[in-house]
């Protein structure tokens, strides 16, 4: 395949973008949200830019440090992007943890602003 | 307002015409009969595209009445009888296909037919309505809009499109007025305001020609003889030819918008309980005239249209407002319209989301969940509360779709994509360890490597359309997923779009990595189908080796299943059987299966056996239990 799709593109800048904002300027990242966002952080649900940005300023994570191992993005219905990171997460001198983070894409005015955001760690706590 | 010249100030009309047409962006490619009179080919109406506008002249006709005597039917139409209809600015009659003339020719004879006795219908002023473009609005909703804005109530009468155009007709000036003053008044969903002409016209088709009361009479009696009361079904094929309605000059041309509604009349008083209504081989152009039964007939669930003339599946979602459960559609001119028999099907289907048989073959269905409580469904679908209703139909929805994907043929799943969908799945792939063999058996199947800015290189595999969706889910290595240790995060439902991932831990139960533990994260995209289905749209699938925690926890809750349930290979039918088991039956899927196994999958065998055991108590409450 000599060219990559352009979902494909969009993913990967997208994601790169934010995990760029969220180490190093957490506050850039309500440009990636909108008031149409909704944002699923390890099962709270949350709605619309502010409270979004609200939760992402809040939580306790002060040093990150992350390893991505899958990246992957599929066209989604209504000309959106669908994609989901994996990897791991080693937060505040804790061990490292298994995490997935979903995005959906879409084109607003020219840019691409995340519509719904699902973020878990992985804990062991089957059963 | 004046509108019949004799063509002297026909390049004004072009104009008007022109830039009509330049404001809707017409074609004029598509044609289609009206549902009005047949004309014969020499009587040529002017129909809008300048070619043939040059050619011939704009007739003026009016129609003349014609008492009819009963011997005179076969009344041919020739230059001297001079058949005159009145023409207003929109090319209203359109040229029909020659070819489909001949057997009509001999008996097209235009009865007028006036009300002897009460209120002359005809005498009063008519009114014809028209919204540009309105074609792109549904029918209730254009009506409801336009009566919620009008002043005066008002019966739409002939309902009907003319290329993108929505008409009907009015009586009563004062109507007319009301609707007049409502022009650029009412907003559609974009914003644009919608038009309302408002022309004086001839008495509308259906009310001009009413059946005589003893017509009406003797067509309930005709009806009431291809009445089936215990199916509940009228069979109304090749109903013109009928000889009852020979015998009595009654031509019921079911085209023609009087005859269509004196059908509709007769079924709304008399079979209101109709549930299947057979309209084959009776020439149907188009659906306008039938559109009206939807409010008349609310049973009705069994469709049969075939060997009609519908050209376009336009004319089905006319019909859009009726439930139906089977329709059969074939030796109409729409079936050869696509390119493949699953565009066709999925095209019906998109029009009719409920239904089960199309042309005799039953359809697959999403998996679809017993959701006890539909209506709390809908109420959640603007909110962001995610509302347990929500919840239960996801897990329901996992449930059987992991039921079917540990225990049979995955090509069960079928149905449960929709025909667009993406699946694409991704293992991680360390370049320090190669040779990671334990996830060779998902590895072997990459379509493309990709190098991407991470240092890390990815497997991966994008499968679209269901079909090939499933063949693939086929060969990935038998599973079984511990339902216990999902977790599912939902974000986002809106009316077409829910959102939800999940993630766990399953066990390879084949091959070399039999045993074996994965952990698993998936992604789902779904749309909701019918009242309590999802169709996924994107499916997005990782896999990993399990930690040694994970491995440890996985399957460590016993999950209460009897004891012949061993994982082995299921058929789709034996799939289907214990899916519909467990819906009539009301115990879980499990409980199910070991009913149809001990009754040598008997189907009426093991429904008698389990009322039998219910009556006696001695089903275990486990057995109705659905799992977490």
């Amino acid at each position: 395949m000599a060219e990559s799709p352009m979902w494909e593109h969009i993913g990967t800048s997208f994601v790169h973008l934010y995990y760029h904002h969220f180490d190093a300027d957490r506050a850039q990242l309500s440009t990636l949200y909108s008031d149409a966002s909704r944002l699923s952080w390890e099962g709270e649900q949350l709605q619309g830019k502010a409270a979004i940005m609200g939760k992402l300023m809040n939580i306790p994570f002060h040093k990150v440090q992350r390893f991505i191992t899958s990246q992957d993005h599929q066209p989604a219905p209504d000309n959106r992007i669908l994609s989901m990171v994996v990897g791991k997460v080693k937060v505040n001198g804790e061990p490292l943890m298994e995490f997935h983070q979903a995005f959906v894409l879409k084109n607003m005015n020219d840019k691409w602003i995340c519509t719904n955001d699902i973020f878990r760690v992985a804990l062991p706590h089957f059963g | 307002m004046e509108y019949n010249d004799d063509g002297s100030s026909s390049q004004g009309k072009k104009n008007y015409q022109s830039s009509f047409q330049r404001s809707c962006g017409e074609e004029n490619s598509n044609y289609k009969h009206s549902g009005y009179e047949p004309l014969p080919s020499h009587v040529q109406l002017d129909d809008g595209n300048s070619a043939m506008r040059d050619a011939h002249k704009d007739l003026q006709i009016r129609h003349t009445p014609t008492t009819t005597q009963g011997n005179n039917r076969r009344v041919k139409l020739n230059n001297e009888d001079r058949i005159y209809i009145t023409v207003s600015r929109e090319r209203t009659f359109q040229k029909r296909k020659v070819e489909d003339r001949p057997v009509w020719k001999d008996r097209t004879t235009p009865k007028r037919e006036m009300e002897e006795n009460g209120q002359d219908e005809t005498s009063s002023d008519w009114f014809k309505i028209t919204v540009p473009c309105g074609r792109k609005y549904d029918k209730t909703w254009l009506l409801n809009s336009i009566q919620s804005h009008c002043s005066v109530p008002f019966t739409p009468v002939d309902f009907h499109y003319v290329r993108k155009h929505a008409i009907f007709f009015v009586q009563d000036t004062g109507t007319a007025s009301a609707l007049r003053a409502i022009n650029y008044k009412i907003c559609d969903e974009e914003n644009k305001k919608i038009r309302i002409f408002v022309r004086h016209s001839i008495v509308p088709h259906s009310v001009q020609n009413k059946l005589r009361p003893e017509q009406m009479k003797q067509l309930k009696r005709t009806m009431n003889k291809r009445y089936d009361f215990s199916q509940q079904s009228l069979d109304l094929q090749s109903f013109r030819f009928d000889p009852d309605l020979v015998d009595h000059d009654i031509d019921m041309i079911l085209n023609q918008r009087n005859c269509m509604a004196a059908t509709l009349k007769i079924i709304e008083e008399n079979f209101p309980e109709m549930l299947s209504l057979n309209l084959c081989s009776n020439r149907l152009y188009n659906l306008d005239g039938l559109s009206d039964i939807i409010q008349k007939a609310l049973k009705l669930k069994i469709l049969n249209l075939s060997n009609n003339k519908l050209n376009s599946t336009w004319e089905l979602e006319k019909i859009k407002g009726l439930k139906l459960e089977e329709l059969r559609l074939q030796g109409n001119p729409l079936c050869n319209n696509f390119s493949d028999h699953s565009s066709y099907v999925s095209a019906i289907r998109n029009c009719f989301p409920k239904l089960l048989c199309l042309d005799g073959q039953q359809l697959l269905q999403p998996v679809t969940v017993k959701n006890e409580t539909p209506d709390k469904m809908k109420s959640c679908q603007e909110s962001y509360i995610v509302s347990d209703a929500l919840k239960n139909l996801i897990l329901q929805f996992l449930q059987q779709y992991y039921w079917v994907y540990d225990h049979g043929d995955r090509h069960g799943l079928l149905g449960a994509y929709h025909d667009e969908a993406c699946f694409s799945l991704t293992i991680p792939f360390n370049p320090k360890n190669p040779a990671l063999s334990s996830l060779d058996k998902y590895s072997k199947y990459s379509r493309n490597m990709k190098k991407c800015k991470d240092p890390v290189l990815l497997v991966r595999l994008l499968k679209h359309a269901n079909n090939d969706i499933v063949d693939f889910l086929n060969v990935l290595p038998k599973t079984q997923h511990d339902l216990n240790t999902f977790l599912v995060d939902m974000c986002s439902q809106t009316e077409k779009m829910v959102c939800f991932s999940v993630s766990g831990l399953f066990k390879e139960v084949e091959g070399v990595c039999n045993d074996r533990i994965r952990a698993f994260t998936r992604i789902f995209i779904t749309t909701p189908v019918g009242n309590s289905g999802l169709h996924i749209m994107n499916d997005q699938l990782f896999v990993r080796e399990a930690s040694p925690k994970e491995t440890q926890s996985a399957f460590s809750t016993p999950v209460s299943t009897p004891s012949s349930s061993s994982v082995y290979t299921l058929s789709q039918e034996q799939q289907e059987m214990v899916q519909a088991f467990s819906t009539q039956s009301g115990m879980n899927l499990e409980w199910s299966l070991k009913c149809l196994e001990e009754n040598e999958w008997n189907y009426t065998r093991a429904g008698h056996v389990f009322t039998t055991f219910k009556a006696e108590g001695k089903i275990p409450e486990e057995a109705f239990k659905q799992s977490p």
